[in-house]
C-alpha cells in the first residue's frame, strides 16, 4: 500500500497531458485452496499476490497498466508511460486526499486470516465421507474449499483514499457416480463473503453433501430429456442463471453505453411480463457477490432493476456512465489489479412473486421442470442464451414425474422475458463464478419457482412422448 | 526484482525438502481497441508469475506469487512446508531430473511494440472504416483490436535442471453487428501469428463481415434427424473432449470411458489426431510444466487408442515413461496436450456437402460448460450454422440445439474434408467433417 502523499504525487504526475481522472487500485490478496478426494487430502494450494493497476480516463478514452512492483518510483513509471497516449493540455490538479475506510458490509465471524488449515480439512473430510458412502455407485468425490483474504486500496482523483478489507469463502461438493458404461457428476458450490464462522454455522456439510450425491444418482437412473418446444417451470436459487444470462448481461452499461444492448434505450419500456420485477443488490450482507464498495470506490447499491415488466435502471461504472450521462452506481467490478475494471453484476435476483411452487407446478399440463441449472452463455448483442439443467424432471397433469437428464433450454432474453406467467413466493439465492470482460468475480444468482410458457428444449430423448 | 534462486535452493535444502523447483513466466503485452475512430482502450501490462514447489517428507507443496523481494526465499520455503505438511495422498511425488534430450528450437520474432504504437492505431483504424464499407448492413464496430505480446518460461531446480523458452505474439480481433429490420447478428473473428507479416486487412474485414453478414435471416429449422457437417471450430471443440479420456489420472480413477481401450479401435477409421508441440508456430513447447520434453505423438490412429497421457506421477504409478504432457501450476500437474492435428481427408468441403441433399452445417456450439458431459459424453448444445440443402449450404440456422453422444459422433463418421483450419482457442488444425445423422430440435 501507498501513503496518501506518495498518492498526490504519484496521480498529479499522470495528469501532465490531460487526463481530466486517475485512479490507482492496489490489491494485496492471500488465497488458500484444499481438496480432499476419496477421504485424503489430495493437494492444497496457496498463492500470494500483490499488485497495483492504474487507470487514466480522458473522456471516452481510456488506458490501463498494472504492475507487481507498487512503490513510488515504479507506479510513477508507469502513469506516466500510459499517459503518454493523451496528448492534452493538463485539466486537472489534485490538490488534497480524505483517507475513507470501507464499513464491512459482513459481519466477519472467525477471520480465515486466523482460522487453522487443519480445522477447514476436518469440516470437508464430514461431508466427503456422507458423499462417498450414500451410493456404491458414486465412484469419485472431491470436497474442496478456497478462501481469499483481501486488502484493497483505491485511491483517485476523486479526492478520496478508499481502504478495503474483504473475506470470501467457497466449498465445492463434486462427485462422479457410475453404472454400466454411464457416468454422471453432481455439484454444489456454496459460498460467502464472510469469515469461516460463517460456515460453521450455516452450511451443513453433511447436508449438501447428501444432496449432491443423490441429485447425482438419480440423474444416473433417469432417461434422456426429449427436445421440442414445452413450458418449463424453473426452479429457485441457480435457476436465476436464466436471468443473470438473458437479463442481467444485457443491462450491463459496457453493453448498453455503446448501443450495443437489446436493452440500449428501452427504460420506461415494458420489456418483461408484468408480473416481474428484479433487482442487483451489492449490499447484502455476507452474501458472495457483495461488496462494501464498488472497484472504482463507489458505494454499492441495491439497483431496482424491472419494476412490473418496466424497464428502471442499467448497471453502470462511471466510464461507460460517460456515454450514458450518468454516473457508476455501484456496480464496477474487477478480477483483480490485473483487469481494468467494468459494469458487472453483483446478488442479481428476480423478486419473490404471489404463487406457491405447489400451485405453479399443478397448474402445468405437460413441461419440463428445471429444478437445478448449471451455468449458462449469452450474446448480449442478439440476447440468445442457453443453459444446461443439472436437475430436471418431467410435469405430467400436474405433478411431478419422471427425472431427465441432458437436458438444456435455449432462447432470447427478450422474448423469454414476456414469457414468464408465473412466479413463486420461494425466493431464494445460489452462488457462482461470472467471467467477462474484466475478469472472473462472484456472483449471486437467484430466483423464486418461476414458469415460462414456452421455451426450446434440446435434449437426447427424441421427441416429446 | 528477482529472486535470489541459489537462496532459496539452498533455504530448501536447509529445511530438510528432497528437492525442489522453480517456474516463472513474465510476459509484456500492449493491447488498443477502437470504438468510433477513436482509442477506446489502451492497456500496458508486465507481469510475473513464479510457482515455488517442494518436496517434504514425501509430499509435494507448492506456492504462486506475482512478486518477489528479498524475504521471498524465506516467504516461500515456509509456505511449501505449510502446503506439503496438510497433504496426505499416497501418490508418489516428482520433481524431474530431466530428459534425455529436448528438441530445443526459436521461435518467434523480436520487435518493440512501443515505437509503432501509432501505426498499429492507423491500421485499427482502417479495419473499422473498411468493415463499415463492406456492406450497408453493417450498422456497428463493436470493437477493432491489436495486441502484441512477448512471454518467457523459466524452469529450474535443484538438481540443476535449467530450461527456458521465449515467445511472442500479435493477436488481431474484430467484432461487428449486422442489421436487417428488427433482426441483428455478430460478427468475429482473430487472427493471431508469430509473424505479423502475415496479416491481410482485406482478408480479415471479409471474414469478420461475412460471419455476421451470413447468419442474418437466421430461421430454426424443423426438429428431426439431419445428416450433419461440423465445421473446423466445431470439430475441434469436441475433439478436445476425446484428448480429455486419454488423461492417465482419469484412466487410473475409473472415471474415463476409454480405459482398457488402449491399442483398441474407439471411433472411425477416418479419424487420426496428431499432437506436435514441435512444430514451429505459435505453440511451440519444447518441455512440458514439469520439464519433460515434449514429442510428436498418435493420439488416435485410424480411429485406435494410441496413448494416454501421463504426467510423472502417473506414468509411476503405472510404470508407464512420461509422455511429455504434464502442465499446470500447482503442486499437482494435469494432463494436457500441446498443438493437435486432426487429419485432413481427400475430398474438398464442396464436395463432401455435394453428397448431402438435406442436412445442417454447423457453424458454432455453444453452453458446454452445461450442455456436455465431460465423463459419458453426452452433450446436448446449442448450435448455429446453416441449411444444407442439394449439396450446398442454404439459409442461416440459429437458435436450433443438437445433441447426441460424443462416442457415437466420432465412430460415425462418414467423411473427413481436406480443409484444415487452424484453430486458434483450442491449439488444433482441424478439417471439416460429416459425422452421419444427429438429432437436432428447432421448431
Amino acid at each position: 500500500m501507498i501513503n496518501k502523499n506518495q498518492a498526490l504525487r504519484i496521480l498529479n504526475s499522470g495528469l501532465t497531458t490531460g487526463a481530466d481522472y486517475a485512479e490507482i487500485y492496489i490489491e494485496e490478496k492471500d488465497t488458500f485452496s484444499v481438496t480432499v478426494e476419496n477421504g485424503k487430502v489430495e493437494n492444497s494450494g496457496i498463492r500470494h499476490s500483490y499488485g497495483a493497476g492504474i487507470r487514466l480516463l480522458n473522456k471516452l478514452q481510456s488506458v490501463y497498466g498494472y504492475t507487481n512492483e507498487v512503490n513510488e518510483k515504479s507506479l510513477t513509471k508507469l502513469i506516466q508511460n500510459l499517459s503518454a497516449s493523451f496528448k492534452d493540455k493538463q485539466s486537472l490538479t489534485l490538490e488534497k486526499l480524505v483517507t475513507k475506510k470501507a464499513k464491512n458490509l459482513s459481519k466477519v465471524e472467525q477471520s480465515f486470516a486466523s482460522t487453522n488449515d487443519q480445522q477447514i480439512i476436518d469440516y470437508l473430510k464430514t461431508g466427503e465421507k456422507v458423499m462417498r458412502e450414500y451410493d456404491k455407485r458414486i465412484v469419485k468425490t472431491e470436497v474442496s474449499f478456497s478462501y481469499s483474504v483481501a486488502k484493497v486500496q483505491i485511491v483517485s482523483t476523486k479526492g478520496i483514499n478508499h481502504l478495503d478489507y474483504k473475506e470470501r469463502g467457497r466449498c465445492g461438493f463434486m462427485c462422479v457416480a457410475a453404472d454400466q458404461g454411464k457416468i454422471e457428476t453432481g455439484f454444489e458450490g456454496p459460498g460467502a463473503s464472510a469469515g469461516f464462522g460463517y460456515f460453521l454455522n450455516n452450511v451443513d456439510v453433511k447436508a449438501v453433501a447428501k444432496e449432491v450425491a443423490s441429485k447425482t444418482i438419480m440423474t444416473l437412473e433417469a432417461k434422456e430429456c426429449p427436445s421440442g418446444k414445452m413450458p418449463v417451470v424453473i426452479g429457485k436459487g441457480f435457476g436465476g442463471t436464466l436471468f443473470h444470462e438473458a437479463c442481467g448481461h444485457p443491462l450491463e452499461a459496457s453493453a448498453v453505453s455503446k448501443n450495443l444492448s437489446v436493452f440500449s434505450g428501452k427504460i420506461g419500456q415494458q420489456i418483461a411480463s408484468p408480473i416481474l420485477s428484479a433487482v442487483d443488490d451489492g449490499t447484502i450482507p455476507n452474501e458472495w457477490g457483495s461488496n462494501n464498495i464498488d472497484d472504482e470506490g463507489n458505494k454499492t447499491e441495491k439497483t431496482l432493476l424491472i419494476e412490473n415488466g418496466i424497464l428502471k435502471d442499467y448497471l453502470i461504472d462511471d466510464f461507460n456512465g460517460r456515454r450514458m450521462g450518468r454516473k457508476g452506481n455501484g456496480a464496477c467490478r474487477r478480477q483483480s489489479y490485473k483487469y481494468e475494471p467494468t459494469s458487472r453484476m453483483s446478488n442479481t435476483y428476480i423478486c419473490a412473486g404471489k404463487s406457491t411452487p405447489e400451485e405453479i407446478i399443478a397448474a402445468t399440463k405437460f413441461g419440463l421442470y428445471a429444478k437445478s441449472l448449471e451455468g449458462g452463455q449469452v450474446n448480449p448483442v442478439t440476447g440468445e442464451f442457453n443453459f444446461g439443467c443439472s436437475e430436471a424432471y418431467l410435469i405430467r397433469d400436474g405433478k411431478i414425474c419422471e427425472p431427465v437428464r441432458g437436458a438444456s433450454v435455449i432462447g432470447t432474453g427478450q422474448d423469454i422475458l414476456l414469457k414468464i406467467d408465473m412466479i413463486g413466493n420461494d425466493l431464494e439465492l445460489a452462488q457462482g463464478m461470472c467471467g467477462a470482460g474484466s475478469g472472473f468475480i462472484p456472483v449471486d444468482v437467484g430466483q423464486p419457482t418461476i414458469r415460462v410458457s414456452e421455451m426450446t428444449v434440446g435434449g437426447n430423448g427424441g421427441e416429446i412422448k | 526484482m528477482k529472486l535470489n534462486e541459489k537462496k532459496f535452493f539452498a533455504l530448501a535444502k536447509e529445511n530438510g525438502f528432497e528437492s525442489a523447483d522453480l517456474a516463472s513466466h513474465e510476459s509484456n503485452s500492449l493491447s488498443i481497441s477502437i470504438f468510433h475512430g477513436e482509442i477506446d482502450s489502451f492497456t500496458n501490462n508486465n507481469s510475473y508469475e513464479l510457482v515455488a514447489r517442494g518436496i517434504y517428507k514425501g509430499k509435494m507443496g507448492s506456492i504462486s506469487v506475482d512478486y518477489v523481494d528479498k524475504n521471498s526465499p524465506e516467504f516461500l520455503v515456509k509456505e511449501i512446508k505449510r502446503a506439503a505438511s496438510v497433504t496426505e495422498s499416497d501418490d508418489p511425488v516428482f520433481i524431474f531430473k530431466g530428459s534425455e534430450k529436448y528438441h530445443k528450437k526459436n521461435v518467434g520474432k523480436n520487435t518493440d511494440f512501443s515505437e509503432n504504437i501509432q501505426e498499429k492505431v492507423g491500421i485499427l483504424l482502417e479495419i473499422e472504416k473498411k468493415l463499415l464499407a463492406f456492406d450497408k448492413r453493417i450498422n456497428e464496430v463493436v470493437t477493432v483490436g491489436f495486441e502484441s505480446s512477448s512471454r518467457a518460461f523459466k524452469k529450474t531446480n535443484s538438481y540443476g535442471l535449467k530450461l527456458s523458452q521465449k515467445k511472442n505474439s500479435y493477436t488481431y480481433f474484430a467484432e461487428v453487428t449486422a442489421k436487417d429490420g428488427e433482426e441483428i447478428r455478430t460478427g468475429y473473428d482473430v487472427f493471431a501469428s508469430f509473424d505479423e507479416n502475415e496479416f491481410n486487412i482485406d482478408t480479415f474485414v471479409e471474414k469478420v463481415a461475412k460471419d455476421a453478414l451470413d447468419k442474418l435471416g437466421s430461421i430454426q429449422c424443423k426438429s428431426k434427424k439431419y445428416p450433419v457437417v461440423l465445421n473446423p471450430d466445431c470439430v475441434a471443440t469436441l475433439v478436445n473432449f476425446l484428448i480429455g479420456w486419454l488423461d492417465a489420472e482419469e484412466i487410473q480413477k475409473h472415471t474415463s470411458l476409454l480405459e482398457g481401450k488402449l491399442g483398441q479401435q474407439v471411433f472411425s477409421k477416418k479419424l487420426t489426431v496428431i499432437e506436435n508441440p514441435l512444430e514451429k508456430n505459435l505453440f511451440f513447447r519444447y518441455f512440458d510444466d514439469e520439464g519433460v520434453a515434449t514429442n510428436k505423438k498418435y493420439l488416435f490412429k485410424n480411429g485406435v487408442v494410441s496413448t494416454y497421457l501421463y504426467t510423472l506421477q502417473t506414468a509411476a504409478k503405472d510404470k508407464a515413461e512420461p509422455t511429455g504432457n504434464g502442465y499446470g501450476s500447482g503442486a499437482k500437474a494435469k494432463a494436457d496436450v500441446g498443438y493437435v492435428i486432426v487429419k485432413g481427408g481427400k475430398k474438398s468441403e464442396e464436395e463432401m456437402l455435394s453428397t448431402i441433399k438435406e442436412g445442417v452445417y454447423i457453424t458454432e456450439l455453444s453452453g458446454l460448460h452445461s450442455g456436455m458431459n465431460p465423463h459419458s459424453g453426452n452433450f446436448s448444445l446449442q448450435c448455429a450454422g446453416f441449411m444444407i440443402r442439394d449439396g450446398k449450404k442454404a439459409e442461416p440456422l440459429s437458435l436450433i440445439t443438437v445433441a447426441d453422444n460424443l462416442v457415437n459422433v466420432f465412430k460415425n463418421i462418414k467423411c473427413i474434408a481436406n480443409n484444415n483450419k487452424l484453430v486458434l482457442s483450442n491449439q488444433m488444425s482441424c478439417p471439416s467433417i460429416f459425422v452421419g445423422k444427429l438429432p437436432i430440435s428447432g421448431k
